[in-house]
C-alpha cells in the first residue's frame, strides 16, 4: 500500500507472521480476505490436522498456520481426492490471516494482515528469492468489496490466485448482481479481467476438484509469478489524507471497471452505483425473512438473551454431569489403578504415590474435567459464527456495549462468565479485534462464576442468616457494578485506543453450520487448550500438592502432613495478617484463598479441613464449620465478623478466578497482560475488601 | 424501507467515512433499507450484501430516493 496515514488508518504496531515449519523450501502461502469469506473454512479444508494455533510475535492476534501437503505416499499426508497416487509430495507453509476489509489497517489484527502481505511483497520487489504466493479470497456474493481488497494486495506486487468462495450461496441465499452466473463461467470471466488464476471452490466438499485445483493454480504461480494487470504500485510521495481518498478512488474505478465487464450496468448508473442489486427495489431473501424476526426491535433482544441463557445452561447444566463423571474417574478408579501398580513395585504410601497420585493425577483431572465445557462452549460459538447469527448478535447488543467500547459480541461471553470464566474467555475469541479481546478478557475475572456461589452460600448463611438471600444478591449485583467500573476505569487508562466507533457490519447470509469443519474446529481448539493452558494447570497442581506434602512441623513423612503442619499452611500464616486491614486476616481464612487461588470449588472444602485440624480437640456438636468460621472471624475483626465477611466475599469476587482461568487468559493474550491482571486484580481485591470491612464494620 | 435510495453524503469522521466507502458505502451508491432494529439501527441492501448500521451512523449518511434507474 501507498502509505498508513494516521487521519484515515490508526497504526497499530507492526508484527511479523511466523510461518509454520514445513520444509524449508515449501512455497508460502497467506491467505487473505474480508471477514466471513470462508477464508478459515478454506483453510481447515487445506491443512486438517496439520495447522496449530500462535499468537502473531508481539501481538495477541491469534493465528492459524499450518502445513498444506498433496500429493505423495509414504509421506504420512493424505493427498487431495482426485490427486495422483504416485505425484511427489508437495507441502506449502499456510497462514490465515486475519479478515479485513482493507489493507489500510484501523486494529491490531488488521495490522497483522497488512504487514504480511507487505513483507511478502517487500521480499519480491527487492529482488529477493522467496517463494511465495497470497491467496485472495472472494467472496461472490460480494464481489465489489472483495475485489477492493484484492486490489490493495496486487499493488503490494505480490504473485496472487484468487478463490472464489460462497458459490454455494450466490444463487440461492442472496440477491447478488452474479448470483445467476455459474460458477466457473463467473470465475473464468474473473480471470479474463485480473490476469491470474481464478479457482471457484467449496471448501465444504473435498470431491470436486476445486481443492487440488486451488493447489495447482498455487503451484503453478509459485513457479511463474503471476499479477493482476491493471494495477500498478502506488505512488508512495504523499500519505496525507487527501493522497490517500484520492488513492481509494483509483481503486474504486478499477474494482467498477472489473464489476461492469461481468455483468450489465444500468445505462444512467451513477459512478459508484455499480452491481446494484437486482433486488433493490425489494425482494427478500432468506435471510431477510429470518431478520425480520431476529432484528426485530422487540423481538431481537429477546431472542438474543435467550441465545446467551442457551448458552449458558450448555456450559453449567449441560456439561455438569460430564464433568462430575470425569471427576469421579480419575478420583476414583483411575487413581486407585495408579496406586495399585505403584503397589506392585512397593511404592504404595510413599510420596511418588502422593506426587502421581495427588499432583500430577489431579492436575491432568482437572484439565479433563474442563474438556466438555470447553469443547460445548466451542461448538456453540462455531454454529452461531458459522451459521451467520453472531454477527447480529454483535448488532443487536451494540448499544448494551457501547459504553464500554466493545463490539456486541462482548456481551456473550460476559453473561457466560456467571457460569464460569473459562469458557467465557473461550469466547472472546469472537470479537474481532484484539485490544476488545483482551479487554473482555480482563473483565471476565470480575463475572461472578457459579464456583463461588458455593462459599457464598456458606457465608451469607453463617454470617446472616435472616438475609442470605439478599446478601448473595448483593454479590452479583456488585459483581456487574465491578465489570462496568473496571471496563469504565480501564476505557480511560490502558484501553483510551479502545473507542465505540459507528457500527458498520457485513451481516452474511444465514448459512446450515458444516459439522464435519465444526467438528474439527473443536477438536483443534479442544487441543490447544489442553497442550497450552493444561500445562499450566498440571503444573500448579503438582506446586499445591508439594506445599501440601511438606512438613514444617511435627515429625511427618513427606506426602502425609496433617495440613495444619504443612508448608501450605505455613505460607498461609504468613500471609494472613496482609488481610488483617479487611478483617479476615486469620489463617483459615488466607489457607481457603490460596486454594481459592486453584478453584473457587473447593474453598468449603479447605475451610472444613482446616478448621478440622486446626481444633481437633473442639466437641463435634459445637463444630459446625458456620459456628467455626464465625469464631475466627470475629476474633480476626475484633467482633465485626459480619463485616469480615463480607469483605471476604468481595475480594474472593475480585481476584484471580481460578488457576485454569490464568492459564487460559495466558493462552489467549500472553504472559504480560497476565501478570499485570493478576496483580491488578489481587490490588484491587484487598483494596475493595479493606473498604468493604472498615465502611461495614463501623455501621 | 424496501425503496430506492442512493447515498449523497457521509457526514461521519474522515476514518469512519473512509472505512465505510472501502466497504462499499459511498456516494453514489444505490442502497435500500430492509430492517429496522432497535435503538434505530438500519440494515440496508448494497449490492446484494447487508450492512447493519446502528442508528447513529444511520443517521448521518445523507440519502436521497431514486425514482427511475433507466
Amino acid at each position: 500500500m501507498s502509505c498508513h496515514g494516521p487521519a484515515l488508518a490508526p497504526v497499530v504496531g507492526h508484527s511479523r507472521v511466523t510461518m509454520p515449519a514445513a520444509s524449508s523450501a515449501a512455497v508460502r502461502v497467506l491467505l487473505v480476505g474480508g471477514p466471513n469469506v470462508g477464508k478459515s473454512t478454506l483453510f481447515n479444508a487445506l491443512t486438517g490436522a496439520r495447522q496449530h494455533t500462535t499468537n502473531a510475535p508481539g501481538t495477541t492476534v491469534e493465528l492459524a498456520t499450518g502445513t498444506w501437503r498433496t500429493g505423495g505416499r509414504g509421506t504420512g499426508g493424505r493427498g487431495l481426492p482426485g490427486q495422483g497416487a504416485a505425484s511427489s509430495a508437495t507441502e506449502r507453509a499456510i497462514v490465515d490471516l486475519p479478515g479485513t476489509y482493507s489493507l489500510l489497517a484501523r486494529s491490531a489484527d488488521e495490522q497483522v494482515t497488512a504487514d504480511a502481505v507487505q513483507e511478502l511483497g517487500a521480499g519480491f520487489g527487492e529482488g529477493g528469492r522467496q517463494q511465495g504466493v497470497v491467496v485472495v479470497v472472494l467472496d461472490a456474493t460480494a464481489l465489489a468489496r472483495s475485489l477492493y481488497l484484492l486490489a490493495q494486495v496486487a499493488e503490494t506486487g505480490v504473485p496472487l490466485v484468487v478463490a472464489l468462495t460462497m458459490l454455494d450461496l450466490s444463487a440461492a441465499a442472496t440477491d447478488s448482481p452474479t448470483a445467476t452466473m455459474a460458477p466457473e463461467a463467473l470465475a473464468a470471466a474473473l480471470a479474463a479481467s485480473l490476469g491470474v488464476p481464478v479457482v471457484p471452490v467449496d471448501s465444504r466438499n473435498r470431491t470436486d476438484g476445486g481443492l487440488r485445483r486451488l493447489a495447482h493454480a498455487v503451484d503453478a504461480v509459485a513457479d511463474h509469478p503471476r499479477r493482476v494487470t491493471g494495477i500498478a504500485a502506488p505512488d508512495v510521495a504523499s500519505c496525507d489524507h487527501g493522497h490517500e481518498i484520492a488513492h481509494a478512488e483509483v481503486l474504486f474505478s478499477w474494482v467498477e471497471q472489473v464489476a461492469s465487464a461481468l455483468t450489465p450496468e444500468p445505462a444512467s448508473a451513477a459512478p459508484g452505483q455499480r452491481l446494484p442489486s437486482p433486488g433493490w427495489h425489494g425482494r427478500q431473501t432468506f435471510s431477510d425473512r429470518l431478520d425480520t424476526v431476529l432484528l426485530n426491535p422487540w423481538a431481537g433482544i429477546p431472542v438474543f438473551l435467550a441465545v446467551v441463557w442457551l448458552l449458558f445452561e450448555l456450559t453449567t447444566a449441560f456439561a455438569a454431569p460430564l464433568q462430575s463423571a470425569i471427576g469421579q474417574l480419575v478420583n476414583g478408579p483411575l487413581a486407585s489403578a495408579v496406586t495399585w501398580a505403584l503397589g506392585q513395585f512397593g511404592l504404595a504410601d510413599g510420596w511418588l504415590q502422593g506426587l502421581l497420585v495427588d499432583g500430577l493425577l489431579v492436575g491432568v483431572g482437572t484439565v479433563a474435567t474442563f474438556l466438555p465445557v470447553m469443547a460445548v462452549m466451542f461448538a456453540a460459538l462455531g454454529v452461531l459464527e458459522d451459521s451467520g447469527y453472531l454477527a447480529r448478535a454483535a448488532f443487536v447488543a451494540d448499544r448494551a456495549m457501547r459504553s464500554l467500547g466493545l463490539d456486541g459480541r462482548a456481551l456473550l461471553p460476559l453473561i457466560v462468565g456467571f457460569g464460569c470464566n473459562l469458557p467465557a474467555l473461550a469466547a472472546t475469541r469472537t470479537l474481532p479485534h484484539a485490544r476488545q479481546r483482551l479487554l473482555t478478557g480482563l473483565l471476565i475475572p470480575l463475572t461472578s462464576c457459579s464456583a463461588r456461589l458455593t462459599v457464598y452460600v456458606l457465608l451469607a448463611g453463617a454470617f446472616f442468616p435472616d438475609h442470605a438471600g439478599t446478601v448473595i444478591f448483593a454479590m452479583y449485583l456488585s459483581s456487574v457494578l465491578l465489570v462496568l467500573g473496571a471496563g469504565l476505569l480501564l476505557r480511560r487508562t490502558a484501553f483510551r485506543d479502545v473507542r465505540s466507533g459507528p457500527l458498520m457490519l457485513v451481516l452474511p447470509p444465514y448459512q446450515r453450520p458444516h459439522l464435519r469443519t465444526l467438528g474439527m474446529s473443536v477438536r483443534l481448539r479442544v487441543e490447544a487448550f489442553v497442550l497450552r493452558a493444561g500445562k499450566i494447570i498440571v503444573v500448579t497442581m503438582i506446586i499445591v500438592w508439594a506445599l501440601m506434602a511438606v512438613p514444617v512441623t511435627g515429625s511427618h513423612p513427606v506426602g502425609h502432613v496433617p495440613v495444619g503442619d504443612s508448608l501450605y499452611y505455613k505460607v498461609a500464616s504468613g500471609i494472613a495478617p496482609v488481610f488483617t486491614p479487611a478483617g479476615f486476616g486469620n489463617d483459615h481464612a488466607a489457607a481457603a484463598l490460596m486454594t481459592g487461588f486453584v478453584a473457587k470449588e473447593v474453598v468449603v472444602g479447605s475451610f472444613a479441613q482446616s478448621y478440622s485440624v486446626a481444633e481437633p480437640g473442639t466437641p463435634t456438636r459445637a463444630a459446625s464449620l458456620g459456628e467455626r468460621l464465625r469464631a475466627s472471624f470475629g476474633d480476626s475483626s475484633d467482633g465485626h465478623g459480619g463485616a469480615a465477611a463480607m469483605a471476604f466475599m468481595v475480594f474472593l469476587l475480585a481476584y484471580t478466578p481460578c488457576v485454569a482461568a490464568l492459564a487460559e487468559q495466558r493462552r489467549l493474550f500472553g504472559w504480560r497482560p497476565t501478570a499485570s491482571a493478576l496483580a491488578a486484580q489481587l490490588a484491587g481485591a484487598w483494596v475493595l475488601a479493606v473498604l468493604v470491612f472498615q465502611v461495614g464494620s463501623r455501621l | 424501507m424496501g425503496a430506492a435510495l442512493r447515498v449523497t453524503g457521509v457526514r461521519l469522521a474522515a476514518a469512519d467515512a473512509f472505512r465505510l466507502s472501502e466497504m462499499g458505502i459511498r456516494c453514489g451508491t444505490l442502497a435500500h433499507v430492509t430492517h429496522y432494529a432497535a435503538f434505530g439501527g438500519r440494515v440496508i441492501a448494497v449490492a446484494g450484501s447487508r450492512y447493519a448500521l446502528d442508528g447513529g451512523t444511520a443517521a448521518l449518511i445523507d440519502v436521497e430516493p431514486v425514482t427511475c434507474l433507466v
